[in-house]
């Protein structure tokens, strides 16, 4: 892997915890009275300029984790405490305000943005939301945030159908920022872009933290792209945090679920230098979750205790959590 | 030989500038072929226009494409129909939005088979059965009976390459088939590909941005960029002797 993008020099173990995401559970009411867990039981701790991405497959409940964080729906129990206030129990006017403190980048930049509007006044919405500017500095104010995210400040002036993906990408990036919040969540922000244009805006993402000290959500399903830039790694299978590392030991993961997500990556090599090895079968419904590991079906290691018994995350190694009861050994991993 | 491709310029409606200029390339039986780079660099439009079915005013403004001795564009329409679902298929990037959401899968897979075959429908179904079981789907009767929305991802395209295989085509186009798809199901997805290669001996054209799949899965590697072949020549030279670096995907 080449490394184009330098992990930020942070102190990843002392920095301040800003927010405290506890044993959120989330269930969506289904037909027939049952429920989808979505999310099951997720704890995550995220401190100041840090990048955590959350890592898995589709339908894991990487988005829904998301959006409880963002406000937009209310989890069935737990809580996530940002400055000293279960946000989760926000209403009204303290609701709102609160929003400016966490803003979010979507998947596809296309979608994001209404397309009658021009450039400069998608990025400026939200600061008059807030009645952060008057409506005669609107000009002045979008070729800021635009120079900002290395855009000419000309576009200010464009629709957003007049520009390509990656540009409308930093548009996006421009607006998050513009309310200068402490967190940004990316929900796959860079999933809809050609690799060489992803590679430029994980690097602007990197450059803006590293002179904000912006704290990154970032959701993402490429555990080789996240390895590049990310301070600490949270895979998630079936609504369950599976394994939580420091983002530069991501090849010391101990958890056969990470494993398989690294050996499913295609490296660039001939093909008498490697094997892709795949997981059987497709992710089991989370209508009716297992009774033990979300993972045992799937999982080569799977014995009898992990078919009755949940494990539960155990502190492997320094800030290396893994919720296995027979996590890969040393020796299996030089194999 | 099997498809040879050779000058080929393909224009945009009244764009006097072809889209995609001078490309040429050859296919042997059995031969992997994989085109790589970024979006807009006419990939697509190159294994369309093998197909005959160029979108929104596209034609081929010069140059042959001469697929096992046929010169493809002369073909006339019922030559097209013919040739496409039999001889060559093509598997799409998602195959759920290649079916039609209102009927279920097993009406649509049996009328594709018994368009292209005077099979009855009894047989038909059970072909189509036993298509679907060789792709390791499990019930296929029940996957039959459902709709495309209610499959997942990787099953939706499983679903697609079955039906392109049905008919045991000499030629297989497959445009972005597991850029939907999570790194876990691609790999399952692009394995199931490579044991359809080595047991049918068709041949394949697999545009993709992922070059770690196309090093895995090609013999012959294209490099694309602004309707231009950059670099084309065996797996090994591409990835070895790379004029330019690749980037990690492309």
């Amino acid at each position: 892997m080449p490394d184009t993008v330098n992990h930020v020099p942070y102190d990843a173990h002392n920095s301040e915890i800003i927010m405290n995401i506890r044993n959120i559970t989330k269930k969506f009411p289904v037909a027939g009275g049952k429920f989808l867990t979505a999310c099951d039981n997720v704890s995550i701790n995220v401190r100041k300029a840090e990048t955590i991405a959350i890592v898995g497959e589709s339908g894991c409940g990487k988005t829904t984790l998301l959006k409880a964080v963002m406000n937009i729906h209310a989890p069935t129990s737990g809580e996530i405490v940002f400055h000293g206030k279960d946000i989760t129990k926000l209403t009204g006017e303290e609701k709102r305000q609160n929003y400016r403190h966490i803003q979010m980048v979507f998947q596809d930049p296309t979608a994001a943005f209404n397309p009658k509007m021009k450039v400069k006044n998608i990025i400026c919405e939200p600061l008059l939301n807030f009645n952060l500017i008057k409506k005669s500095e609107i000009d002045e104010k979008a070729r800021e945030l635009l120079e900002m995210v290395e855009l000419p400040g000309d576009f200010a002036d464009r629709y957003p159908n007049n520009m390509s993906g990656g540009q409308r990408q930093r548009v996006a990036i421009a607006r998050a920022l513009a309310l200068q919040p402490e967190i940004i969540a990316c929900d796959e922000a860079t999933s809809a872009l050609d690799v060489s244009v992803q590679d430029t805006v994980i690097k602007l993402l990197v450059k803006l933290q590293q002179e904000r000290g912006i704290t990154y959500l970032f959701i993402c399903h490429d555990l080789a792209l996240v390895s590049m830039f990310a301070q600490r790694v949270a895979v998630m299978y079936l609504g369950n945090v599976m394994e939580k590392i420091d983002g530069d030991k991501l090849d010391n993961a101990r958890h056969p679920y990470t494993r398989a997500l690294l050996k499913a990556v295609f490296p660039v090599a001939t093909k008498d230098n490697f094997t892709i090895e795949t997981l059987q079968g497709d992710i089991p419904s989370p209508l009716d979750m297992p009774a033990g590991c979300p993972f045992q079906d799937r999982c080569y290691k799977c014995a009898d205790k992990c078919r009755t018994e949940k494990p539960v995350l155990q502190e492997l190694d320094y800030n290396h959590y893994v919720a296995c009861h027979y996590p890969v050994t040393d020796e299996e991993l030089c194999r | 030989m099997l498809l040879d491709v050779a000058h080929l310029d393909i224009s945009y409606g009244a764009n006097p500038k072809p889209t995609v200029q001078d490309v040429n390339f050859t296919l042997n039986e059995g031969e992997v072929l994989t085109i790589v780079g970024e979006s807009g660099s006419g990939k697509t439009t190159v294994i369309r226009a093998i197909l005959g079915c160029l979108s929104a005013g596209g034609h081929v403004s010069n140059g042959d494409i001469n697929f096992a001795g046929r010169d493809l564009l002369k073909f006339s329409n019922s030559d097209w129909l013919d040739l496409r679902g039999k001889d060559v298929s093509m598997i799409f990037q998602d195959s759920g939005a290649m079916m039609n959401p209102v009927q279920t899968i097993g009406h649509q897979y049996i009328e594709y088979i018994r368009t292209h075959s005077d099979m009855s429908k009894e047989e038909a179904k059970q072909r189509a059965i036993d298509m679907l079981a060789r792709m390791n789907l499990p019930n296929p009767e029940n996957i039959l009976n459902s709709y495309a929305f209610e499959l997942s991802g990787g099953m939706r395209q499983r679903v697609g390459i079955a039906m392109a295989i049905t008919f045991h085509p000499k030629l297989l186009l497959a445009d972005e088939p597991t850029s939907a798809l999570d790194v876990t199901t691609q790999a399952q997805i692009v394995k199931e590909l490579m044991n359809i290669i080595k047991k049918g001996g068709a041949s394949m054209i697999v545009v993709t941005h992922n070059i770690g799949v196309a090093a895995y899965m090609s013999d012959k590697i294209m490099v694309m960029a602004g309707g231009r072949v950059v670099e084309y020549g065996n797996t090994e030279d591409v990835i070895k002797n790379q004029k330019k670096p690749i980037p990690r995907s492309f």
